[in-house]
Formats: structure tokens, sequence, C-alpha cells
């Protein structure tokens, strides 16, 4: 097995950084947590997962960028724009074993660390506090959607512009407009227009 | 103690069906949990929790019907509307202590086994069988929420009223057509209209 450590320096700082969250882990727990992963490395625009297909593994993007969206009347929607340090999949697909309402796509050259379905079984089983560690994990997951749709709900379209633009100003750079438009539920013509609020800055 | 005799069993047995769902449980590891629990019981339009206040509670509601909503503007947004079966409380503020968005209210006397934050912990940690039903049950949680969220994006006003109003019969009896409205994110007009698709002559 390819040791992990080399192919990213960063790889060990993110998946600890993540999970420092939850509780506390040493780099020797990490070790073995991330013995139950393997890395991928994928071109930009691989699609990781299809609507219909049973999405078998939960990914942190180590280097790159990979998008969620679901096809409405042949229109895509952007669910969720994921970058260094973040875990993206599609969650019902992967937690009920059943075919993904969604697509994964990576947007860059991307290298992550995967767990599958069976392997995420196993370290719940085996790793000492795994089912602690899972529970957590679902539990942050659970907040951020709330909190996620709370403010989508609640703010204006020029609210979530300011805020997701002013949280992450790199993005522009990164995603093509029409997508952060339709991750942001701004209609495409409001977002350029909107465009100037931030460059002045 | 709030209940007693066959509606007793009722509840028990409510309560037993509901933990199947996702683990196994022993009559002694039954009792066990119901310890952990403290049964309470409510008034119609009480407010359980209000938004800036920590959510203390998770609810299991045995009897009985709690909505969940915040104030945008002076405009109620309800976003739970849970009856007996079901698990109710300001979830993101229970998880993370943080004061809650939402306010808690009971729309029917309602009878619970709630949990507080502090025993849920202490629950965690007695046992690992207890730590993985907590994982089982946040994950449904999180699932739930977001197949919801998943329908709102994937199905017209229509198809959403018609999917509601075939899962959950009862409630058109035991809410106000406006709480429904909010709940299902359709303008309370067009939920009139869309009635009478309830009762094909």
């Amino acid at each position: 097995m390819t040791n992990l450590i080399d192919i990213n320096p960063s790889l060990i700082e993110y998946a600890h950084r993540y999970l420092q969250r939850f509780m506390t882990i040493t780099i020797d727990e990490l070790k073995m947590l991330l013995s139950y992963c393997e890395v991928r490395q994928v071109e930009k625009r691989t699609i990781l997962v299809k609507e219909g297909e049973v999405d078998n593994y939960l990914n942190m993007v180590v280097k790159g960028l990979i998008m969620k969206y679901v096809r409405v009347k042949k229109s895509d929607m952007i669910l969720q724009l994921a970058t260094e340090g973040h875990v993206i999949h599609s969650e019902i697909s992967f937690l009920t074993r059943t075919p993904s309402m969604v697509f994964v796509e990576t947007l860059e050259p991307t290298i992550m660390v995967s767990l599958t379905y069976d392997k995420m079984e196993e370290a719940l089983d085996k790793f000492p506090q795994g089912e602690r560690l899972g529970r957590l994990i679902l539990t942050g997951m659970y907040v951020k959607k709330e909190e996620s749709r709370y403010y989508r709900l609640l703010k204006s379209p020029r609210e979530r512009f300011l805020d997701y633009l002013n949280a992450h100003p790199h993005m522009l750079q990164r995603v093509p407009q029409k997508y952060l438009a339709s991750y942001l539920n701004i209609k495409p013509e409001t977002f350029s227009r909107m465009k100037h609020l931030v460059a002045k800055q | 103690m709030l209940i007693c005799g066959i509606e007793y069993l009722r509840v028990m047995n409510n309560l037993l069906t509901f933990l199947n769902q996702f683990i196994k449980v022993s009559p002694e590891e039954f009792a066990e949990l119901i310890a952990w629990t403290e049964p309470r019981q409510f008034e119609k339009k009480t407010i359980l929790t209000k938004p800036g206040e920590v959510e203390e509670y998770m609810y299991f509601i045995t009897s009985g019907l709690v909505r969940k909503y915040f104030l945008k503007k002076d405009q109620e947004i309800i976003t739970h509307i849970v009856k007996e079966g079901g698990i109710l409380g300001s979830g993101e503020s229970f998880l993370t202590g943080e004061p809650s968005r939402y306010f808690v209210e009971t729309l029917e006397p309602t009878t619970a086994f709630a949990i507080s934050r502090y025993k849920l912990e202490e629950m965690y940690g007695s046992s690992k069988k207890w730590e993985k039903l907590g994982r089982v049950i946040t994950t449904q949680y999180f699932l739930v929420q977001e197949i919801r969220l998943m329908d709102n994006i994937r199905f017209s006003t229509r198809e959403r009223f018609v999917k509601f109003m075939k899962e959950n019969t009862d409630l058109i009896q035991r809410v106000p057509q406006k709480y429904l409205a909010s709940y299902l994110n359709i303008k309370p007009e067009t939920f009139s209209r869309l009635k009478h698709l309830m009762n094909p002559k």
C-alpha cells in the first residue's frame, strides 16, 4: 500500500484539522483511521457519481474542487461546492445504499481521501470511539445543513451573495459564475449585476 | 405518573417500535433507556423553546403535535410539524449548546419522553450500544431533513402538496391550513386552490 503521507503532505493536516473539530485525535489514531481510506486522484470534469448510481464513497478534498448538483428539468442546480478540507458525497445514497438523486463531479484536477461504506462500517466498529466519532461527524453535518437552510430561507439574494463572497472571495476565480449563481439560488443576470459589490472592496 | 393503563402500554409500544427501527433493544435495556428520560406533559399552545434560549431537551412525542418555526420579520416560517411517534426539539441548539433561532410550540395537548442534553451525554458515555443508537438516530434525523430538502428541489408545488397529503391524511384535520402551507412553502392561496386534489369525486 502506498504511504498516504508521501502523496500529499497537506493530507494529514486537513484530515487532522477536520477530525479535531469533533474530538481529540492523536497522530497515531489519525494514521490508523487513514488506513481505512484510499487516496484517489482524478482529472477535472470527472463525474464521481451519476444520478441513479449508488454512491460508495465519502470523500475529503485534499486538493481541488468538487461540486454536487441535482438535475431538475434538464437544468442543473448546484447544491455544494467543496474545496480543500471539505467533505462531499451523495449523502442519502451513501447512507441508505440507494440510487443517488444527485451528481458529484470535479471542477478541477482533484486529490481526495475516500472512505467506502464497508470500510466506514469497519472503522465504526473497530476504531476506539468509532461510534462516538461517527455520531459527532453526523451531528456536525446535520447542524451545518440546518444552518444553511435557515440562511437560505432568511436572507435576501443580495445578502446571500455578499455573505458568501466575503467569506470565500477566491471562489469567483475558481468556479464559473453560473454555478455560483445556481449555488446561491440567485438568477445569473442578478448575479452579474451584483458583482460590483465585491469588486470594489 | 402522567400516563397509565392501556395508554401507557400504547406509548411504550410506540417508543419500542421507534427504537427497533434502529437497534435491537432487550426489555432490560428498554427500561434502562426510559430511566434516562423524563415524561413531560404540556397544554396546547405551550412554547417549549424560544429564540435566544439554549434547547435543553429533545422530545420523543408520545401523543400530540408540535411545530418548530422561526420569524422572518413578522412572518412565521414553519420548518417542522411532528406528531406522535416522532422526535422534535430545536435540534441545532440542543446539539451545539448555542442559543436557539427557533420557537418550539405545541399545537395540541402533548405528552413526550424528554431527554436532557446532560443526561444524553451521560447515556452515550455509559455504553457503546447507546453511543451507536445515538449515531443511527442522528443519521436518521439528518436523512429526513436531507430528503425533504431534495423533495423541495425536485418536485413541483403541486407534487409536494399531493405527496404530503397522501402521507399525512390526519394532519389536514389537526393543523391549521396556514401552518401546513408555510411548512410546505406554498402560498396560502395556492394551498386553498390545491385542496380539491385531496377529494377526487
